[in-house]
C-alpha cells in the first residue's frame, strides 16, 4: 500500500557530503598546509555562502512558486550595497542621507534597514506593475526581469557612476578581529555567519510550521489547485516575491563592509546563486541552503587557490559558472530537484 | 424545472488557447442531488468543470451558483463562496502530509477541527497516515485525501473529477459509499469516464460530445436507454 | 464567354507581384550609397587622392551605418529563428557573434596566414566552431527544460567573457586591432566592397530564414514555439528540430560577427559582453517576435538610434541621452515587452487585421440591413 520512501534522497546527502569533504581536501592543498590559511579559507568560504544564500533563497522560492527566473535578483543585492555604502559614507556617497546621523553605529543600522526597506518596495513594485500582467506568459516574464535588471543597473550607474567605492568606515564589530591558527578573522565576517545560519533555520521553520509556509510549499507544486482551495495566491505571489527581493538587498548591505560597491557584484552573485540553485535543485530550499554552502566553499577554496604562481586569476572568476556546467552537464536536476 | 438549481451553467463557450473546446454547455445541477458528466475522451468535461471552478474562464454565457452568477470570477473566489474541487489527478500535495493537505484547505479557523471526525469516520486510513508526505500514499488514498480536502471547509458544490480513474475495483466500492455517504449534506457534479460507477452513483446525468450538451436527464431513464449509451459513450 | 482557357501567370510575375515591397526596399539598398552620395554631394567611392581613395563623405558614412545594420540584422534574425520562430530563449548568443569575430581577427593578426586564404579557412573554422559549440551547447541542455537552456548559455558566454577578458594574447580587456587584411575588403580603403558584400550576407540570411520557416521543417519549428508537448505527441522528435534551429542560428550569428570585425577593424571582450546578446533580445521584440522584416526593423532603427543619440552624444532638456542611452534602452524594452508584446510588426499587423475584421462587419451589417430593412445584431461585434 504505502510507497517507499525514495532512495535517491539518501544518495543526495552522499553526494554532498563526498563534494564538502573534496573541498576541504582541496582548501587544505591550496593552503600549503598551513592551518591558519585553511580556517580562513573555509571561514570566507561560509561567509560567501551566506551571501550567496540571501540571494539565493529569493531567486529559489520565487522560481519555484511563480516559474520566474528573477534575472533582477542580483540587481537588489547591488542596491543593496550602494545604499548602505551611501549611508555610512555622508562625504563620499552620492545621495547623503547619512549626514543627518552623527553616530556611525547607528548610520549602518539605518542603512541597513533602508536596504531592506527599498529593495522590499521596488520588489513588490517590480511584481505588480510588471510581472502581474504577464501572468502565465513565463516567457516573457523571463525576458521582462532581465529588461528590469538592465534598467536597475544602468540606473545605479547613473546615480553613482561606475567607480567602484571601497568601505572606509570600519565601525566597531568590523575593527575587532580574532584569531585563530595564527591567521585573523574579523568578528564582523563572523557574525554575518551566524546571522546568516540562523536564516536558514528561520526560513525553514516558516516554511516547515506556519500556514503561509504551508501555502508557499503547496504553491510550488500546485499553485493552480492552491488558488481552487479558496487561497488568493497572487498575493502570496507579491509577498515571496517582495521577501526575496528584501533578502538580496539585505545581503548586499551587510556586504557592503567587506566588498565594497562595485557595479559588477550584481551580476556576479546572479550568476553564482543561479549555479546555487541549479546545484541544488530548482524549488527545492534544502537544496539552496546546501548548493550555497557547497559554492561558497568552493569559490573561497578556489580564490585561494588562483594565489599560487601560475595559476591565473580567471579560474576563482568563473568558478561559479563551471560548477553550473559541470552540474547540467552530469546532473542536472540538482541535489533535490524533481523531475517537473 | 424546479427554480432554484444548485448550480446552473448556461451555453458557455470556452477557449483554451486558440482552441474552442466547450461550444455550447448547458447544465444544470438540482440542490442535494449527484449529478454526472458523461461523455468521450476530449468531449470537455474536465473543461466544463475547470470553467466553473474558474480556472479557465469561458468567453460566453453565464455560470450561477445558487442563484449567484459566478462567471469571469477568479477561482480562489468562486471556492470562497462554496465550491470544493477534486481534480483529475487527485492533485494532493505530494510533499506536504496528510494534515497539511487537509489543513490547507481550512478557509476558517477551527474548519479542520469541525469535520476531522466526519472526514476520518469516512475514510480511516486517512487517521492512520495523517503524518505522511501525500506523496506516500497509494492512489486509493490519495483519492480519498483529495475528496476529503474538499470536506474541510463548508462547502455545498463538490465537484469531482473521475474519482475511479486508475482506481482497483475494491477502492472504487469503497469511494462508492464514501460519495453517497458526503452526498447526503451536499451536491455534487461528477465527471465520470465509468458508466458502472456513474450509474451507480449519479441522480442526473448529462451528456457532453463534442463541446456541447447533447443529452440530460434523470439517470433511471438513461441506464434503459442502450442505444443513447452506447451512441455517445462507446461502452454497451 | 465560354470554351476560353484562363490566362495562367508567369511564375515569375506572381513572384514579382508577392514580393513587391521586398524587391523595392532590395533596390532601395543597392543603390543607396549612389542616393545618399548624390543628395549629399558626396562620392560613394569616398575622396580621391590620387590613386587611393579617403574614406570621408556623408556617403561613406552612411555605408558604415548600414553596414552595421547588416551585421545587427544578421545576429538578430538568427536570434528570431530560434526565439521568435521555434520558442527557444538564449542568453549567450553573442557568444557566437563574438566567436566569429576573433576567429577572423586571430586568423589575420595572429598567423603568417595570406590575408586572403586566411580569410575564407576564417569563414570555414567559423562555421564549424559556431555550429558544433551551439549543437553541444544545445545537446546539453535542451532535453531539459527550456530554462536550463537560457540559463546555461548565459553561464558559457559569461565564462567566455571573462576568459577573453583576461587572455593576455588578445590584449585582455583592450582587445586589439586588425591592421592586415586583404585590400579589397578593408573598409578604410573601399568601404563600397564591403558594403555590398554585407548586403548580399543580409540579403541571403532574410532569404535563407524564409525559406527555413516556410518549409517542412519551418511549420514544425513553430509548432514547437506554439506548444512543444503537444508537438511531441503529434510524434515529432522536437529534440532535433530545437537542434536544428540553434545550430543554424550559431553560424548565422557567426557569420554576422565577422562582418563586424570586417567593419570595425577592432575586436575585444565586449563582443561576447551581454550588450549583444540583450540588444539581439530587444530588437527581435521591438521588430516583432516570429516574423520576417521584424529583426530587420528592430535591427535598423536601434542601431540608427544608437547613432543619432548615443554617438552623437545628444541631450534634450539637459538630459544627456548619449550616457544614458542603455537606461533608455531598458525601458523601451520593458515598455515594449508589456505593451507591445508583438513589435512593430506585429502590432502593425494585428491593428490591420483588426481594422479589417471592424470594416467586414460593418459591410455585413450594411447588407443584412439592406436585405430586411432592420439593423442586425452582430454577435461578433
Amino acid at each position: 500500500m504505502m510507497k517507499q520512501l525514495a532512495g535517491n534522497r539518501n544518495d543526495s546527502w552522499v553526494v554532498i557530503a563526498g563534494l564538502i569533504v573534496a573541498i576541504v581536501i582541496f582548501a587544505y592543498f591550496s593552503a600549503g598546509g598551513n592551518m591558519g590559511t585553511f580556517t580562513i579559507t573555509l571561514l570566507s568560504g561560509l561567509l560567501r555562502a551566506m551571501l550567496l544564500f540571501l540571494v539565493a533563497a529569493g531567486l529559489s522560492l520565487i522560481f519555484g512558486l511563480m516559474g520566474i527566473l528573477n534575472f533582477a535578483q542580483g540587481a537588489y543585492f547591488m542596491v543593496g550595497a550602494y545604499l548602505a555604502y551611501d549611508i555610512q559614507h555622508p562625504t563620499s556617497g552620492v545621495i547623503s542621507l547619512g549626514q543627518h546621523i552623527p553616530n556611525p553605529e547607528l548610520r549602518f543600522l539605518v542603512g541597513i534597514i533602508v536596504a531592506i526597506a527599498v529593495g522590499g518596495a521596488l520588489g513588490a513594485i517590480l511584481e505588480t506593475v510588471l510581472l502581474r500582467p504577464l501572468y502565465k506568459r513565463h516567457l516573457f516574464q523571463l525576458v521582462l526581469t532581465f529588461g528590469v535588471s538592465l534598467i536597475m543597473l544602468e540606473g545605479i550607474k547613473a546615480v553613482w557612476s561606475t567607480t567602484p567605492y571601497t568601505w572606509l568606515e570600519n565601525i566597531g564589530i568590523q575593527t575587532q578581529r580574532f584569531v585563530i591558527f595564527g591567521a585573523s578573522f574579523s568578528y564582523y565576517r563572523l557574525f554575518i555567519i551566524a546571522m546568516g545560519v540562523l536564516l536558514i533555520i528561520g526560513v525553514a521553520l516558516l516554511l516547515r510550521r506556519t500556514r503561509i509556509g504551508i501555502i508557499i510549499r503547496a504553491g510550488v507544486e500546485d499553485s493552480e489547485m492552491v488558488s481552487a482551495l479558496g487561497i488568493n495566491v497572487r498575493s502570496v505571489f507579491t509577498l515571496v516575491f517582495t521577501l526575496g527581493c528584501a533578502m538580496a538587498a539585505f545581503g548586499g548591505a551587510v556586504a557592503a563592509p567587506f566588498l565594497g560597491a562595485t557595479i559588477g557584484m550584481g551580476n556576479t552573485f546572479l550568476l553564482a546563486s543561479i549555479a546555487v540553485i541549479v546545484l541544488g535543485g530548482l524549488g527545492s530550499y534544502e537544496g539552496t541552503a546546501v548548493g550555497s554552502v557547497i559554492v561558497g566553499l568552493a569559490w573561497a577554496t578556489m580564490e585561494q587557490f588562483s594565489i599560487r604562481p601560475g595559476v591565473g586569476s580567471v579560474w576563482a572568476s568563473i568558478t561559479p559558472m563551471l560548477l553550473l556546467a559541470l552540474v547540467l552537464l552530469l546532473r542536472p536536476k540538482g541535489l533535490f530537484g524533481e523531475e517537473r | 424545472m424546479a427554480a432554484n438549481m444548485m448550480l446552473e451553467v448556461d451555453n458557455i463557450h470556452t477557449f483554451i488557447g486558440q482552441f474552442h473546446i466547450l461550444e455550447g454547455v448547458t447544465v444544470r445541477v438540482p440542490p442535494g442531488s449527484i449529478s454526472v458528466l458523461l461523455g468521450r475522451n476530449g468531449a470537455g468535461k474536465t473543461t466544463t468543470l475547470r470553467s466553473i471552478m474558474g480556472l479557465n474562464a469561458p468567453q460566453q454565457g453565464t455560470i450561477r451558483f445558487d442563484g449567484r452568477d459566478i462567471t469571469g470570477k477568479s477561482a480562489y473566489a468562486i471556492a470562497r463562496l462554496g465550491i470544493g474541487y477534486v481534480p483529475e489527478h487527485r492533485a494532493v500535495f505530494k510533499e506536504l502530509s496528510v494534515r497539511e493537505n487537509l489543513e490547507i484547505a481550512a478557509r476558517q479557523r477551527g474548519d479542520l477541527d469541525r469535520t476531522a471526525d466526519m472526514i476520518f469516520a469516512l475514510f480511516p486510513d486517512l487517521k492512520r497516515f495523517i503524518n505522511l508526505p501525500g506523496g506516500n500514499l497509494s492512489g486509493g488514498q490519495q483519492q480519498m485525501l483529495a475528496i476529503a480536502r474538499a470536506l474541510v471547509p463548508d462547502n455545498r458544490l463538490l465537484l469531482i473529477d473521475e474519482p475511479s480513474e486508475g482506481l482497483a475495483p475494491v477502492i472504487i466500492e469503497q469511494l462508492v459509499h464514501a460519495i453517497r455517504e458526503l452526498a447526503k449534506e451536499k451536491t455534487v457534479l461528477l465527471v465520470e469516464q465509468n458508466f458502472r460507477v456513474a450509474s451507480k452513483l449519479a441522480d442526473h446525468y448529462v451528456i457532453i460530445d463534442d463541446g456541447h450538451t447533447v443529452e440530460a436527464g434523470d439517470m433511471n431513464y438513461l441506464i434503459e436507454d442502450k442505444a443513447l449509451v452506447q451512441r455517445y459513450l462507446g461502452v454497451s | 464567354m465560354q470554351g476560353q482557357p484562363p490566362k495562367t501567370r508567369s511564375p515569375w510575375l506572381t513572384t514579382l507581384l508577392d514580393n513587391w515591397f521586398l524587391l523595392a526596399v532590395l533596390v532601395f539598398l543597392l543603390l543607396l550609397p549612389h542616393l545618399v552620395g548624390w543628395l549629399t554631394d558626396s562620392s560613394p567611392y569616398g575622396v580621391q587622392r590620387g590613386t587611393r581613395f579617403i574614406m570621408q563623405g556623408r556617403s561613406v558614412f552612411w555605408q558604415s551605418v548600414f553596414i552595421e545594420i547588416y551585421a545587427l540584422a544578421v545576429l538578430v534574425m538568427s536570434y528570431n529563428l530560434m526565439f521568435g520562430f521555434t520558442g527557444v530563449i538564449s542568453f549567450g548568443h553573442a557568444l557566437f557573434f563574438g566567436l566569429g569575430g576573433y576567429i577572423v581577427g586571430m586568423m589575420w593578426q595572429y598567423t603568417d596566414i595570406a590575408p586572403d586564404l586566411g580569410l575564407g579557412l576564417s569563414i570555414i573554422l567559423t562555421m564549424a566552431v559556431t555550429g558544433l559549440l551551439g549543437f553541444f551547447i544545445g545537446l546539453v541542455s535542451l532535453r531539459l527544460r527550456g530554462i536550463y537552456f537560457a540559463i546555461f548559455t548565459l553561464a558559457v558566454a559569461e565564462m567566455v567573457w571573462i576568459y577573453v577578458g583576461r587572455w593576455p594574447l588578445t590584449n585582455g580587456e583592450d582587445g586589439f586591432s586588425i591592421s592586415r587584411m586583404p585590400e579589397w575588403l578593408d573598409p578604410s580603403r573601399n568601404r563600397l566592397n564591403l558594403y555590398y558584400i554585407g548586403l548580399a550576407l543580409f540579403v541571403f540570411t532574410f532569404l535563407f530564414i524564409r525559406r527555413l520557416v516556410n518549409s517542412p521543417t519551418g511549420t514544425v519549428f513553430q509548432a514547437i514555439r506554439e506548444n512543444e508537448e503537444r508537438a511531441k505527441t503529434i510524434g515529432y522528435h522536437t529534440l532535433t528540430y530545437k537542434l536544428i534551429a540553434i545550430t543554424i542560428a550559431s553560424m548565422m550569428a557567426g557569420g554576422a560577427g565577422i562582418l563586424h570585425a570586417l567593419l570595425n577593424k577592432k575586436l575585444g571582450p565586449e563582443m561576447f559582453g551581454v550588450v549583444y546578446t540583450v540588444d539581439a533580445l530587444l530588437m527581435t521584440i521591438i521588430g516583432g517576435v516570429g516574423t520576417f522584416i521584424g529583426p530587420v526593423i528592430g535591427a535598423g532603427s536601434l542601431h540608427i538610434a544608437d547613432v543619432l543619440f548615443r554617438d552623437a552624444n545628444t541631450s534634450i532638456l539637459g538630459f544627456n541621452i548619449g550616457e544614458n542611452w542603455l537606461l533608455i534602452t531598458g525601458f523601451i524594452f520593458v515598455i515594449v515587452v508589456l505593451v507591445f508584446p508583438y513589435g512593430m510588426v506585429g502590432t502593425w499587423r494585428r491593428a490591420q487585421s483588426w481594422l479589417s475584421q471592424r470594416w467586414r462587419n460593418r459591410r455585413q451589417q450594411k447588407v443584412a440591413m439592406t436585405r430586411t430593412g432592420q439593423p442586425v445584431e452582430d454577435s461578433r461585434a
